[in-house]
């Protein structure tokens, strides 16, 4: 009778032995696979012998939803600094040098080299050439801002898209965790799938999930203002807009007919690549043009003529917006005016009927009737104005008493702020997201030394029970044998 | 029970996460040796990078402004030869006078004197600096000064017509010539300088600092030039003429004033010229000393320390070597090699 028990304990051995085996193996191929958590067979003792209760997946639930915060907070702050890092390549240039603030500065040297020898007409061309490259720089300031604009908004489309199709995948993958849970099958690689997907989730919108009965989860966003799945998957709807002007206000994004959450800040407070992306799309892209339309206001009326006759009317010189010219409204900003100014055709050679002197004689109005050469009286009034102080309207809005050249830096500093503070963000959330990672990773994850260690101790076990068979083969044999 | 666990990922990953943090530092770094300013301003000052352009632009208009003050001082040296020039004229005519005065000479030899000094006057009135006239006022495009031995000339008919208009005896007497003086006066005031010069009294404004202007010119309306104008040109009229004693005398005189008040003028004007050019040197010396201080203003906000940078960059390589050949061995470090 303990003979055969002997047996029957050493052959359980051998299959458990086979089984741990298999789990080795399975560990060991998925080494590196980012969403592979670990196996272990938990061996329970069972007179006679032992088996195998079952296969166990390591897991750390506290570290996961760290992990997952620390993901959605990084994929923002990386939107956001690849963002602010393209915007301003585009709208400023490599080291600011096409930036409105540099070429206003080459403008204002044109003009003042101008007013030195305003005979010169080589130099009337000159300071009209430098003031054609400030209105294409506030023209294609605009359109780059614009057309970032309708990208950032395409992302979000994108994805909205990816977000829906992710929650439907994960509605599979639960159901299936679910299945498993109920019918007490091991459903692991279900579970390493539903972990990957919600990283992938994180990845477009922050969220947090609650685990409940026969291990079903409901995803809602990390506020908890609203349900992204909840046994089915919830719509997320955005009406993408696919051309941008300065007026054009993008749409928000509804989860589960609920606004998502904005985020706010170049250290994002938000989470997610959709938060950034409308960040990108609203705040900085708005503030951006914002300055940009007041540089252009700030342009008209440095440049814009007194009638020398009574009543002395001011109308816009160089620079006009519309036709017929008229004076922007003062004090306030008028949007999209950067994409709008253009060069007065009246002082433009390259336009019919154009003269680049006009700028010395007065555009608007006649101010040098007798054609006197050495007029210089409005060229050192405009340096004079540039460098006058006005009012401007800043991003957040309120009025600022300034020159127009020192505005026009402002607005460089205002976007490298942001930068600057988006690139320490990273830096930190950065960090955050590989020392999570590596925290989790160090908890779920394989260590193929440790996998190998447990395979001798397997090969060991193996050898053992198999020896322990052979001995019992022959003792059982040597029993035979007496009773013969 | 473990105590500890580090997951065979987690190694290779940390890893992997240092050398690509030191190798992006590295290219940073280098960057810096080459150019010897941060690698990117815009991260490396924020908020502060619009001072560091606002900068930028200011040395580059300061050095414009060098230039064209380069300018405004050789019109500036121009002017103060040309005013020389008339003073220097003013008193041969002066000596002419006074010799002329003096003892009953030919009259013909003070007026032909008086001619030369006239367009001596014109040549040196119409002095061209850079096309541009040089005492033209802002009228810079028009010679400023009708030459008036020019018949025809505007100046030169006035004279004429008013002379013609004029009924004297034969000699002309002292009152009567004195009575023509009177009336020729506004010849050479406001309403008929006219005729003489088509300079404008405003003179030309040059941007000399970031924030100041001066008058850069002299114009050929100042009551110096007018004055030897009216002697020289009197006298060039009127010494040839038939005169009696009182006349001649009274026609010398007046001359002489009117060429005395010219004197002065024109070294009032050389003051003035002398002021200004003061005035250029020293906004001159204030902007290249702005530039300096601007330069170094940039430098402190982009520029880096070389050896700070190389030392850096020497660093790092070393560092980043160091983590290749440890990978290399972590490589090697494995349970599997010694299991056979």
């Amino acid at each position: 009778m303990s003979l055969s028990t002997a047996l029957n304990i050493a052959q359980n051995s051998l299959l458990n032995t086979q089984r741990q085996t298999g789990v080795v193996s399975r560990n060991i191929s998925n080494a590196y696979n980012e969403d592979y958590s670990r196996r272990s067979a938990v061996l329970s003792s069972l007179a006679p012998g032992s088996r195998i209760a079952d296969v166990r997946r390591a897991a750390d639930a506290a570290l996961f939803r760290q992990n997952l915060s620390a993901l959605s907070g990084w994929t923002a702050q990386s939107t956001i600094v690849e963002g602010l890092d393209r915007i301003n390549l585009a709208v400023n240039g490599v080291d600011n040098l096409t930036s409105p603030a540099t070429v206003l500065g080459k403008f204002q040297e044109a003009i003042q080299l101008y007013s030195s020898t305003p005979t010169n007409r080589t130099l009337a061309e000159n300071a009209i050439e430098a003031a054609r490259s400030m209105v294409r720089s506030l023209n294609e300031g605009t359109q780059a801002i614009q057309s970032f604009r309708a990208d950032m908004d395409g992302q979000i489309a994108a994805g909205v898209s990816e977000l829906n199709s992710l929650l439907a995948e994960f509605k599979t993958v639960n159901d299936e965790v679910i299945r498993a849970t109920h019918s007490g099958g091991d459903g692991l690689d279900a579970l390493d799938q539903r972990d990957a997907l919600l990283k992938k989730i994180a990845e477009i919108v922050p969220i947090s999930t609650v685990t409940r009965t026969g291990n079903d989860i409901v995803i809602v966003t990390a506020d908890g203002g609203a349900t992204l799945f909840e046994t089915i998957p919830r719509h997320v709807a955005f009406a993408p807009t696919p051309a941008y002007g300065a007026f054009t206000a993008g749409n928000a994004i509804f989860i589960d007919g609920v606004p998502a959450p904005l985020a706010t800040g170049a250290n994002t407070t938000g989470g997610g690549s959709l938060a950034a992306l409308v960040q990108l799309r609203d705040d900085y892209s708005n503030g951006l043009q914002a300055q940009l339309d007041e540089v252009a206001r700030g342009l008209i009326s440095a440049f814009s003529e007194t009638d020398p006759n009574p009543p002395g009317n001011t109308a816009p010189g160089l620079f006009i917006w519309d036709t017929p010219p008229t004076m922007p409204p003062a004090g306030t900003r008028t949007v999209g005016l950067a994409g709008l100014i253009s060069l007065n055709p009246v002082a433009d050679p390259t336009q019919p009927g154009g003269d680049a002197q006009r700028l010395r004689d007065g555009i608007a109005f006649n101010a040098n009737p007798d054609n006197y050469g050495n007029f210089n009286d409005l060229l050192i009034g405009f340096t004079n104005a540039m460098d006058a102080h006005a009012e401007f309207v800043s991003v957040d809005g309120t009025t600022v008493t300034m020159s127009l050249m020192t505005y026009s830096t402002g607005a460089i500093s205002w976007l490298e702020a942001a930068r600057k503070t988006a690139d320490y963000g990273a830096e930190t959330k950065s960090a955050l997201i590989v020392r999570t990672n590596e925290a989790l990773s160090n908890v779920t994850r394989v260590n193929i030394d440790e996998e190998m260690a447990l395979m001798l101790e397997l090969e060991q076990s193996y050898a053992a029970s198999a020896r322990m068979l052979q001995m019992i083969d022959e003792m059982l044999k040597t029993l035979l044998s007496i009773a013969r | 029970m473990k105590v500890s666990f580090v997951s065979s990922q987690a190694i290779s990953k940390a890893l992997r996460y240092q050398t690509q943090r030191m190798q992006g530092d590295l290219v940073k770094a280098t960057k810096e040796v080459q150019t010897l300013r941060v690698a990117d301003v815009g991260l490396a000052l924020g908020a502060r990078t619009g001072v560091s352009t606002s900068l930028h632009r200011e040395v580059s208009r300061l050095n414009g402004l060098k230039d064209t003050n380069g300018l405004a001082a050789s019109r500036l040296d121009s002017t103060q030869v040309a005013l020389q020039d008339l003073t220097k004229i003013s008193n041969d005519l002066m000596a002419d006078l006074t010799t002329a005065s003096a003892d009953v000479a030919d009259p013909k030899v003070i007026q032909k004197q008086a001619e030369t000094i006239l367009s001596t006057m014109t040549s040196i009135l119409n002095a061209n600096l850079n096309g541009e006239y040089l005492f033209a006022g802002i009228n810079t495009d028009v010679r400023p000064f009708n030459d008036f031995l020019e018949a025809g000339s505007p100046n030169r008919v006035a004279f004429d017509t008013a002379f013609a208009g004029f009924t004297f005896s034969d000699p002309i007497t002292e009152a009567e010539l004195n009575d023509f003086l009177d009336s020729i006066e506004p010849m050479f005031d406001a309403s008929g300088w006219d005729n003489w010069s088509s300079a404008t009294d405003d003179t030309i404004t040059s941007r000399i600092t970031l924030t100041e202007t001066a008058q850069t010119s002299v114009s050929a309306n100042i009551s110096g030039v007018r004055k030897l104008a009216q002697a020289a040109a009197t006298v060039a009229m009127l010494a040839d003429k038939q005169l009696n004693g009182g006349a001649r005398d009274a026609l010398f005189e007046r001359a002489l004033a009117s060429v005395g008040e010219a004197i002065t003028d024109f070294s009032n004007q050389q003051g003035y010229v002398g002021v200004t050019q003061q005035k250029l040197e020293q906004a001159n010396e204030r902007i290249s000393m702005q530039v300096d201080l601007f330069s170094k203003s940039i430098n402190d906000l982009e520029g880096i320390d070389p050896y700070e940078a190389s030392t850096q960059v020497t660093g790092l390589m070393a560092q980043i070597e160091i983590s290749y050949s440890l990978t290399a061995r972590m490589q090697q470090m494995s349970l599997l090699k010694y299991l056979s």
